[in-house]
């Protein structure tokens, strides 16, 4: 089973970057590809990612959510196209003399034009998160975190849900294995999705919210709450760091200083 | 160290007690086992004097319990006491929270504000006291449930507490393990740690034990020395009918003349790098209750899931009832191999245990007043026909693993695999279920059983098969090996219960 979200054990420059500075980056990326309304921006972004997850050899990670995020951009693209009317009119969806005269729904520029600006945003979101996730140990994102102060309630919350990403497909799976031994068979397709839902997820769920209380004691019973200190020196900068944050900050600039925002 | 005086205790919402006046101090380096059946209120107990009940969960609480000459409730919350007290639960799974072994036990290490030189230091010598160094970079979700509990205890220890407080920490594990983890308790206990454990099989800790304190309902029914306890013979023994002896092997032989009911022939299974099952023969004959043995991970979950289809041979046949289960769809196995998997909990999801079998029988297109018999005639053979509408996730442990049989057999198969059918229960519940096992094959079922638990095997298995790195490396009649097994469990002191 491909499990989706965790660390992958590794050498490359994006691990032995210090995760703080991954983090601003990261974040750097977002706040930049939200403010951003330029495509060409937004690509180059999304390019230079890919450029570095080349260079570390996780291309093979970023690609295996391509399926889904085709499919949103598809969807988006396909939205603000029947939604949104600017710019220059390259054609119609249902071409004109077919229902009407003047043909439905025109495929404008300006239409076009947001729904790659909206897809790219969530490449570059995505993309970026995951190569953090991926290369980052999940228990030095959590010094990371806690060294720029966010909450350790949060903190915890958010490295609990990665671990658990797996654990959930590996009793899903079991689950499944349960329900097929007593002859279950949903079959293919929408209605089948559908017909396995209770089979696999009432389960699934009841078993999630019984483990809540070991998890939350265990916590407490290692300390993760009275922690005494954290090695800070373990988190060290070097010459990559400066360069991944200077880049992304690089970028912000430039997109200040030229107006595209 | 830890004194309860006139505890008692009723969780929030419910009506009764839960531990009703406990008396009771541990002294400094004493190693106390507690012991009782199901609800006896045992795991009340443990959270009770890790001061969980005081800081974190709340409840009615009456009379106080005092550590370390301070009452507990004044502590600075679990903050506090999680510097001097280490618990390890029964649920594995959830006690691991990172991404990688060692990331889990030097985690803890970091919390405490070891330095680096020291950390590293502790964080080999724990991964080496509890054998998992060899796992130090794998994830938690692809251990074994053994495996799991190793590491939860391995990253408790690693924090060094003066009180290790261990709940059911120890039912996953195979013989050796558990014999592993005894001696390092007994190394824990000349070191000076408190130690609690609370376990409804206590036999294997007897030896390191300095007392016991037997739990009935919320009450200390009796303190023993653990060598009265031994010659007392706690309920595991006395008070049930032992069970009529099986006539040893005696189908066995005669079987051989018949069709096999299951027959492979040079099954090998890969997962990814590991080869789980290296060329596997094995013919099973109609009516033989069969157990299949084995270390965690020796690759026995693994052989039972092609019985009915969940796996299909990488290379060889497996042939069930005359069907090759690599063309025939699951659906059509399941109606001659009913596989009940150890943990009931993944596959309840109806509202009442009418509904819950009805499931299965809706499946194989059983409906009507065919399924409302084969419900009630399946209810009767696992003893829940009185609770036909209560919601099965109120039911006790050893009632949701007998449900989970009866969802099995209503649909019935000839064929009938149990993982692990005692794992989890106390000694009244899992005597209650190989009760039921022996009636299935008085049915006419043949039974194959995966399991650990040696007792067991020899008390009611006819063949033994034992398994090793994915091979069959044994396969005898059951009195031979109960003979050659006395001794190595004499010898090592095997899980018993």
């Amino acid at each position: 089973m491909k499990e989706i979200m965790q660390y992958i054990n590794g050498d490359s420059f994006l691990h032995s970057m210090n995760p703080i500075s991954k983090i601003a980056a990261v974040a750097g990326v977002i706040i930049l590809s939200v403010f951003t309304t330029n495509s060409m921006v937004l690509a180059l972004m999304v390019l230079g990612i890919l450029l570095a997850s080349l260079k570390a050899g996780l291309q093979q990670e970023l690609l295996r959510q391509l399926k889904l995020l085709v499919f949103l951009s598809v969807s988006l693209i396909l939205l603000t196209v029947l939604t949104m009317k600017s710019g220059a009119t390259l054609g119609y969806l249902i071409p004109p003399g077919v229902f009407t005269a003047s043909g439905s729904f025109p495929v404008t520029t300006g239409a076009l034009d947001f729904g790659v600006v909206l897809s790219l945003r969530f490449f570059a979101m995505l993309f970026s998160f995951q190569l953090l996730v991926v290369t980052t140990r999940p228990s030095e994102l959590m010094k990371a975190l806690l060294a720029i102060h966010i909450p350790v309630d949060y903190v915890l919350m958010f490295v609990i849900a990665l671990r658990f990403i797996p654990s959930l497909q590996v009793e899903g799976q079991r689950i499944h294995e349960a329900q097929l031994a007593r002859g279950y068979n949903p079959g293919k397709g929408l209605g089948g999705k559908v017909r396995s839902v209770k089979p696999l997820l009432v389960p699934l769920v009841a078993n999630s919210l019984g483990r809540t209380q070991v998890l939350g004691l265990t916590m407490d019973m290692r300390g993760y709450r009275s922690r005494h200190s954290v090695e800070k020196d373990r988190l060290v900068w070097n010459k990559i760091d400066f360069a991944a944050v200077g880049c992304v900050a690089l970028t912000g600039i430039g997109v200040v200083l030229t107006g595209l925002i | 160290m830890i004194e309860l005086k006139d505890f008692s205790y009723t969780y929030g919402t419910a009506e009764s007690s839960v531990l009703e006046k406990i008396n009771l101090e541990v002294k400094q380096g004493e190693l106390l086992l507690v012991t009782g059946h199901s609800a006896a209120g045992k795991t009340t107990l443990a959270l009770a004097m890790a001061g969980v009940l005081h800081h974190e969960i709340g409840g009615r609480i009456e009379g106080e319990i005092i550590f370390k000459n301070r009452k507990i409730v004044e502590f600075d919350g679990m903050k506090e006491l999680s510097r001097h007290i280490g618990m390890v639960f029964d649920d594995a799974e959830s006690q691991l929270i990172f991404t990688s072994v060692e990331e889990e036990i030097r985690s803890g290490l970091e919390n405490r504000g070891y330095s680096r030189k020291e950390l590293m230091r502790r964080l080999k010598e724990v991964m080496e006291f509890c054998e998992v160094r060899h796992l130090r970079n794998r994830a938690p979700h692809t251990l074994s449930g053994g495996q799991k509990q190793k590491v939860a205890l391995a990253a408790t220890l690693a924090l060094d507490t003066e009180v290790l407080i261990l709940d059911e920490a120890t039912a996953e594990l195979d013989t050796k393990a558990v014999r592993r983890i005894f001696s390092i308790l007994k190394r824990l206990k000349e070191a000076g740690k408190t130690i609690v454990i609370i376990d409804h099989n206590i036999e294997d800790f007897l030896e390191i034990g300095d007392r016991v304190v037997l739990l009935e309902q919320g009450k200390i029914k009796a303190i023993k020395s653990p060598a009265d306890f031994t010659a007392f013979s706690p309920d595991s023994k006395a008070g049930i009918t032992e069970p009529a002896r099986p006539a040893f092997s005696v189908s066995y032989k005669k079987g051989k003349e018949k069709q096999p009911v299951i027959s492979v022939r040079n099954l090998t299974q890969r997962y990814g790098e590991v080869l789980a099952l290296d060329n596997i023969n094995l013919e099973i004959y109609s009516g033989e209750l069969v157990a299949l043995l084995g270390e965690n991970g020796s690759g026995k979950t693994t052989l039972v899931k092609h019985f009915n289809g969940l796996l299909r041979p990488d290379s060889g046949d497996v042939i069930i009832k005359g069907l090759d289960t690599s063309v025939t769809p699951v659906s059509e196995l399941v109606k001659h191999t009913g596989l009940v998997f150890q943990n009931p909990d993944n596959m309840l999801f109806e509202d009442t245990i009418e509904a819950e079998i009805a499931f299965g029988l809706n499946n194989i297109s059983i409906n009507g007043s065919e399924a409302e018999k084969a419900i009630s005639d399946s209810l009767e053979l696992v003893n829940l026909s009185k609770k036909l509408r209560v919601f099965p996730r109120h039911l006790s442990r050893g009632e949701r693993q007998r449900l989970a049989v009866a969802c099995v057999i209503a649909m019935k198969p000839e064929l009938i695999v149990l993982d692990e059918p005692t794992t989890g229960l106390d000694a009244r519940e899992s005597d209650s279920m190989m009760q039921l096992v022996r009636k299935l094959q008085q049915e006419g079922h043949t039974i194959v059983m995966v399991t650990h638990n040696l007792q067991i095997v020899k008390d009611h298995a006819e063949r033994i098969i034992r398994m090793e790195a994915g091979k069959i490396v044994e396969d005898t009649g059951n009195r031979e090996y109960a003979g050659r097994e006395q001794i190595s469990i004499e010898q090592v002191g095997g899980t018993c219960a």
